[in-house]
Formats: C-alpha cells, sequence, structure tokens
C-alpha cells in the first residue's frame, strides 16, 4: 500500500493551509508528481502539477471518476482538502496516496454513481423481496408463513450476527427475492432434515409470539399444528418453491370461483377476515404490513357488490399436476377446524366456510373436471408426474395412515351435510380407498391414457344407460354418484388428485362390475368401481350435488362388499393402528373412553396425540 | 474561515487472549524466528507474543471494527470484550462523520464485505489500519499488524493454520454498518 501518511508526520494544527506544512520547495516550472487516489472501490494515479490547486486536481479526478467535483471529498492526513488549497500546502508529494470519498446528489443514496451500482442493486433487491415475499407468503397454507419464517430463521442461525433480527430480515428478504437461493436452501440436506420433522415445525412455529395470538383466538389452528400429517403434507409442499407458487395460483381461482357463488362471496370474506387476514398480518408485519389490508376494508365497504362475473371457466393450466391442494389446504385447514372443533357442531363461521369452500369442490368439478379428462387423456406424463412427486406420495401415505381424517375432509361437503347416513357408510371404505391408491399397479394404470379413455367411456356408456333405462341400474340414483364424486373429484383436501383416478383405476380389473358404475363412487370411491362413471357423472350434474339420496340397503350392501373384495385384494400396507396406539388406546380406556373404535379413529386422525384424540371423542360424542 | 473540527481517533486495542498469548506463547510456539519480543523474562526458547491483537477504531463517539459479520459500530467499549486493554491515540480528522460513515459504507461494500474476513490476511486490524490511514493518514502500531506473519512463522503455526484459517472473530455487541439511510 503506498505510504501516504508517513512522510506528513504528526498532523498539524487544524490550520490547513498556512505555514510550512511541507518542505516549501516551490520550484519555478511545476513538477509534474503522481499522486494516487483510493476511494473505498479502487485506486488510480494521477499526474498533476505539483503546485496545482485542489480544485483543479478535482477536475482530474472527476474525469476519471465519472462524478462531479462537489461529489469529490479529498482527504489527506486527515484533512479535508478544500478547493482553494494547493497540494503544496498540504504536503502532498510525489508518491503519496490521497482518499476520496464521492458522495452521492441526494444524500440519503449515501453514495453516488459507481458505488451506487451496489447500491442500488442493495436496495432494489431489498425492496423486490418485498413484493414477492407478500405474494409468497400469502399462502392459503398457514404453515406456509410459519415454514418461511421457520427457514429464514434457520439459516440465519448459521450466521454470527451480532444483530440477530435485523440479519434475519436481510436474510429472508434475500431468500425471497431469489427463487435459486430458496431451491439451494431447500435442497440443503440439513434444511430438509429439518422441514421433515413435524415436531420441529411446530416448536418454529409456535415461537413465533404473532403465530401464538392467532393460535389463542383461532383454536383450530393449533389442531391443524397438532395434526402431524397435515403438518408434513405442508412441509413437503413447502419444500418445493415452484409447487407453492403453483399453489397460490390455484387458490386464486379456486377462489375467484368462490366468489361467484350466492351468498359465497361473503362466505370468503367471513373466511378471509376470521383466519387469513390476522394470520397474515402477523407473519407479514415483518414484510411491512399486510398488503390485502386494503383490499379487505374496500371490499367490506362494498360488500353488496358481488363480482358480476360468470364462474370462472378457465381452466387452470394443469390442475392437477400441483395437487390442486391450495383449495384442499383451505378446505383441509376450514375442515380439519370443523372437524377437530366438534363434528358438525362448529361455529357458524367455519361451517359456512366449509360449506361455501366445498362449493368451490363442485363448481371446480366442472369446468375443471372437463379439462382435467381431457388433460388426463392426452398426457399421461401428466398422471405420472404428479403421482410421482414426492408430496403426492407423502400425502398418500398420511392419508393411508389417517383414514379419518381423510373420510372428514370428504365427507364435509354439502353432500353429506345432507346426508349423514351416506356419510357414515362411506367413511369405513375411506381406509381400503386409500389403501389401494397406495397399491402401484393403481399407479401405473392410471398413467395409461388407453385405460383411461376406455374407462371414460364405459362411464359415459352407463350414465346414457341410466338416463335411458334406469330400470337396469337398479336405483343408483346420480345424485349419490354425483355426490360422492363431486366431493371425491373436488378438490376436498388432498384427495382431489386421487378422487377420479382411484376410482377409475380400481376399476379396469373390475370389468363386470361396470353397471355398478354410477354408485360405484358410492364408494367413496374406494372401490373404484364406478371410477370413470365418476367425473363425467359429476361433471354433467353438477347440480345435482345435493339431490337427496335414497339408496337402498341391497345396492349399498353391495357396494360394501365390492369394496372389501377390492380392499381385500391390496394387502394393507400399514402397521396396524391398533398396535402402534395400544398405549394411547389404554390410556383412553382408563379415562374412560370405552368406545374403542372412536378412540382408534380418534387416535389416527390426530396421529397419537392423547390431548387431541380425547377433544375429537368429546367433540363427537354429544352428536 | 472557521477552522474545520478536529475529531480525535483513538485506537482501542484488546488482547483476545486475555493474558494467556504472553504467559504461553513462548512454550507454545517454539523456536521463534526473533526470540522474544520483551526479551525479558523469556524463559522458554519461544517467541514471545504478548497478545492476540483485536483493534478498532474509535471516533465521532462510535466504536467501529470489522470482524466475519462486516464492519460494525458499538458504543465505545460495547462489545463483549469489554473495556480495551490499551488506547493508542492515532490522531485527530477532519472528516465529518457523515463522511466517515458513507466512506464506511462504502468499504463495506468493496473491500471489508462480510465474507472479505480472513484471519491471517484481512482481519479486524487490517481494517483497521486501512481506516486509520484514511482519518488521519498514519498507520497502527507495526506490532499489531505484524502478529499474523509472526504466528505464521512459527512451526506451530504453520501447522494449524487451516485450523486457525477458518476462525472468525466477531466481538458481539455490535451492529452492521450498512447504508446511511438504514439497512436494506
Amino acid at each position: 500500500m503506498a505510504e501516504n501518511g508517513e512522510s506528513s508526520g504528526p498532523p498539524r494544527p487544524s490550520r490547513g493551509p498556512a505555514a510550512a506544512q511541507g518542505p516549501a520547495s516551490a520550484p519555478a516550472e511545476p513538477k509534474i508528481i503522481k499522486v494516487t487516489v483510493k476511494t473505498p472501490k479502487e485506486k488510480e494515479e494521477f499526474a498533476v502539477p505539483e503546485n496545482s490547486s485542489v480544485q483543479q486536481f478535482k477536475e482530474a479526478i472527476s474525469k476519471r471518476f465519472k462524478s462531479q467535483t462537489d461529489q469529490l471529498v479529498l482527504i489527506f492526513a486527515g484533512k479535508i482538502l478544500k478547493d482553494q488549497d494547493t497540494l503544496i500546502q498540504h504536503g502532498i508529494h510525489d508518491g503519496l496516496t490521497v482518499h476520496l470519498v464521492i458522495k452521492s446528489q441526494n444524500r440519503p443514496q449515501g453514495q453516488s454513481t459507481q458505488p451506487s451500482n451496489a447500491a442500488g442493486t442493495n436496495t432494489t433487491s431489498a425492496s423486490t423481496p418485498r413484493s414477492n415475499s407478500t405474494s409468497i407468503s400469502t399462502n392459503s397454507n398457514p404453515f406456509g408463513l410459519g415454514s418461511l419464517g421457520g427457514l429464514a430463521g434457520l439459516s440465519s442461525l448459521g450466521l454470527s450476527s451480532t444483530n440477530f433480527s435485523e440479519l434475519q430480515n436481510q436474510m429472508q428478504q434475500q431468500l425471497l427475492s431469489s427463487p435459486e437461493m430458496m431451491i439451494q436452501i431447500m435442497e440443503n440436506p440439513f434444511v430438509q432434515s429439518m422441514l421433515s420433522n413435524p415436531d420441529l415445525m411446530r416448536q418454529l412455529i409456535m415461537a413465533n409470539p404473532q403465530m401464538q395470538q392467532l393460535i389463542q383466538r383461532n383454536p383450530e389452528i393449533s389442531h391443524l399444528l397438532n395434526n402431524p400429517d397435515i403438518m408434513r403434507q405442508t412441509l413437503e409442499i413447502a419444500r418445493n418453491p415452484a409447487m407453492m407458487q403453483e399453489m397460490m395460483r390455484n387458490q386464486d381461482l379456486a377462489l375467484s370461483n368462490l366468489e361467484s357463488i350466492p351468498g359465497g362471496y361473503n362466505a370468503l370474506r367471513r373466511m378471509y377476515t376470521d383466519i387469513q387476514e390476522p394470520m397474515l398480518n402477523a407473519a407479514q408485519e415483518q414484510f411491512g404490513g399486510n398488503p390485502f389490508a386494503s383490499v379487505g376494508s374496500s371490499s367490506s365497504s362494498g360488500e353488496g357488490t358481488q363480482p358480476s362475473r360468470t364462474e370462472n371457466r378457465d381452466p387452470l393450466p394443469n390442475p392437477w399436476a400441483p395437487p390442486p391442494a391450495t383449495q384442499s389446504s383451505a378446505t383441509t385447514s376450514t375442515t380439519t377446524s370443523s372437524g377437530s372443533g366438534s363434528g358438525s357442531s362448529s361455529n357458524s363461521a367455519t361451517g359456512n366456510t366449509v360449506a361455501a369452500a366445498n362449493y368451490v369442490a363442485s363448481i371446480f368439478s366442472t369446468p375443471g373436471m372437463q379439462s382435467l379428462l381431457q388433460q388426463i387423456t392426452e398426457n399421461p406424463q401428466l398422471i405420472q408426474n404428479m403421482l410421482s412427486a414426492p408430496y403426492m406420495r407423502s400425502m398418500m401415505q398420511s392419508l393411508s395412515q389417517n383414514p379419518d381424517l381423510a373420510a372428514q375432509m370428504m365427507l364435509n361437503s354439502p353432500v353429506f351435510t345432507a346426508n349423514p347416513q351416506l356419510q357414515e357408510q362411506m367413511r369405513p371404505q375411506l381406509p381400503a380407498f386409500l389403501q389401494q391408491m397406495q397399491n402401484p399397479d393403481t399407479l401405473s394404470a392410471m398413467s395409461n391414457p388407453r385405460a383411461m379413455q376406455a374407462l371414460m367411456q364405459i362411464q359415459q356408456g352407463l350414465q346414457t344407460l341410466a338416463t335411458e333405462a334406469p330400470g337396469l341400474i337398479p336405483s343408483f340414483t346420480p345424485g349419490v354418484g354425483v355426490g360422492v364424486l363431486g366431493t371425491a373429484i373436488g378438490p376436498v383436501g388432498p384427495v382431489t388428485p386421487i378422487g377420479p383416478i382411484g376410482p377409475i383405476v380400481p376399476f379396469t380389473p373390475i370389468g363386470p362390475i361396470g353397471p355398478i358404475g354410477p354408485t360405484g363412487p358410492a364408494g367413496p370411491g374406494s372401490t373404484g368401481s364406478g371410477g370413470p362413471p365418476g367425473p363425467t357423472v359429476s361433471s354433467s350434474t353438477p347440480n345435482e350435488t345435493t339431490s337427496p339420496t335414497s339408496e337402498s340397503g341391497p345396492n349399498q350392501q353391495f357396494i360394501q362388499q365390492m369394496v372389501q373384495a377390492l380392499a381385500g385384494a391390496n394387502p394393507p400396507q400399514l402397521p396396524n393402528p391398533e398396535v402402534r396406539f395400544q398405549q394411547q388406546l389404554e390410556q383412553l380406556n382408563a379415562m374412560g373412553f370405552l368406545n374403542r373404535e372412536a378412540n382408534l379413529q380418534a387416535l389416527i386422525a390426530t396421529g397419537g396425540d392423547i390431548n387431541a384424540a380425547i377433544e375429537r371423542l368429546l367433540g363427537s360424542q354429544p352428536s | 474561515m472557521e477552522p474545520p473540527n478536529l475529531y480525535p481517533v483513538k485506537l482501542y486495542v484488546y488482547d483476545l487472549s486475555k493474558g494467556l498469548a504472553r504467559r504461553l506463547s513462548p512454550i507454545m510456539l517454539g523456536e521463534g524466528a526473533g526470540g522474544g519480543r520483551e526479551g525479558a523474562g523469556t524463559a522458554g526458547r519461544g517467541k514471545q507474543l504478548e497478545g492476540i491483537w483485536h483493534t478498532s477504531i474509535v471516533v465521532h463517539k462510535d466504536e467501529f471494527f470489522f470482524g466475519s459479520g462486516g464492519i460494525s459500530s458499538c458504543p465505545p467499549g460495547g462489545t463483549l470484550l469489554g473495556p480495551p486493554d490499551s488506547v493508542v491515540d492515532v490522531g485527530s480528522t477532519e472528516v465529518t462523520e457523515e463522511l466517515f460513515l458513507e466512506y464506511l459504507s462504502s468499504l463495506g461494500e468493496s473491500l471489508f464485505r462480510s465474507e472479505a474476513y480472513n484471519l491471517f490476511e484481512h482481519n479486524c486490524n487490517t481494517f483497521t489500519n486501512e481506516v486509520a490511514q484514511f482519518l488521519t493518514g498514519r498507520k497502527i502500531p507495526s506490532y499489531i499488524t505484524d502478529l499474523p506473519s509472526e504466528i505464521l512463522s512459527t512451526p506451530f503455526g504453520q501447522a494449524l493454520r487451516p485450523l486457525l484459517d477458518s476462525i472468525q472473530i466477531q466481538p458481539p455487541g455490535g451492529s452492521p454498518v450498512g447504508r446511511p439511510n438504514g439497512q436494506s
């Protein structure tokens, strides 16, 4: 480093100019001296006459550094060089270094042209994450917020920062602004292992004081958190940032569909204000406030004005490739909340929310299903991709381990609120259905476009048959099939993608069972015996979702037999829940819950959490 | 014309080893090239280090230092290290606080980013030296800046170099020096 201060010796008193600063040799002809100018970022050498003034020096500098002279501040030996001084006055000789700071025009910016490039990128990258982070963090899935916050917290844990919160903010913003960084972090095995630990994630989420407040206000959320399966699903989904964005897109579309339902708009708004807004507020305080706050308030003022457009018929680009789990998660959260609350007697808000959210199912089933079926037949890759996505597997696994949850989700549709009987009948069939889904044969058959096409043809045939010759198909009310399928297909929770496909595939081996088609799905698609009839039937008769069902006993029994036969074909792949929860069952017994079946179901639904199971049991008993 | 204000510039010197280096260095460092610094009481054959020096610049009633977290500032003596073991008067500067902070921000983006920290080559003392020259034109005492080379000239230093290289020192208690208008 060039010497700069040594030769100037002890700093002179404040009077910069004045008497002999340096050697007073002022030669007649100006000697050219080389002075190095050093900025924080670079260093340049200047050849100037010895007796030049600082002003002239600055002019030469400004050309090289592309700034204006009044932006330049020269410092030598601790003194700020004023324009009217000369270099000699300050003792600036050949070979010495002068420091330079370039000020920017608008002071708050801090730096000027050259340094401001870096500054500009910093500020822009800091501001854009705001929009990105808000969009990313407005995940319908409440845990999206938590996991993001947790993630950013995690990443900042590794840094030894003196100011933790500031660094965390920065990290979050940088993280969210850069999808590549997000991906890198997601791929970090340590992060993944952290994410796969639902307990840990739960703790992280609970640790956020705002979340705690939220949980106090909405106890359903705590149940959500306590459900390890949901947590696992969430984490799987959160792991894939592209998935999250797709989910959000889907959610937006679903919500827009929801708006067009009479009464749906209000329900939507209620749903938002009750649940989402406080969460958004809570989680987004860091990011600069809830961007939707104003939206919400303005919409509340315009309560009467419903969006006049009809339901959105544009199919999602790929409604099933990323599972429309957004709607499912929305319904999951609401459904589980209602489920964990107390059966159907949960508070009206959530009840309405469930109903409203599930309307999405049936509505979505119309345009979405059409496009979906189209895509299914056209693109076998679609199904394969969808099925092979890791989260799909985990979803299915968790569902199969948690049949009660799946039952709740599927059965809470408007169809079954009208018919609790059907609910009960469908409930036991769910596990079989879910096990079916795990069967790899099922999966491979599902990806066979020709098989799907064949199934669809059969279904159409059955439908025609049903209308033309209803006597042939013993009292299979379309409503039942539709209702079931409406829900099975509708994005009710993670069952969504499973719905029509499940039924479809198992249908293949059950050729002769064809005629049972429309009702097949009554066994909640589990038997799949009516699989293909399902989608088109539902799509053709979406309005009959709530048609009264009066299935005759024998039909139902027949279906049950079919279901069991199919279920029997697939050996259960899970450890017996009874064994798993042996200890918990004993505890529940000791507490006085004598209904072993109910206990078991409750335990399965809550993943072995005794407290949550007790709440479920208590909630379901009065009904 | 009014005299420009002069602000005193001080160098706070901390011994990170809290005296251990002075005691143990002769034994641990093995043969030294030049023997003990002070010479007195060098029982062992080894080199004598008086301390493991961490420095910071105090100006405008703030302490500035460089660590693995980048350039940080705190009230003087406000890091976990507590009060300095010694204070060296570097001189006075006319540089105003505003100008100085701009300069620091610029430094923090170019030469002294947090990831640029290296215990041997580019550490807190490097920063202090740079800043001292900017503010006053003087360097910091050489026994501080020579420390890494002293250590590396011993077999101990050479052997442990990979380990030592990965050490990053960041005294807690400071806050990062960022843009003058606040953080990102």
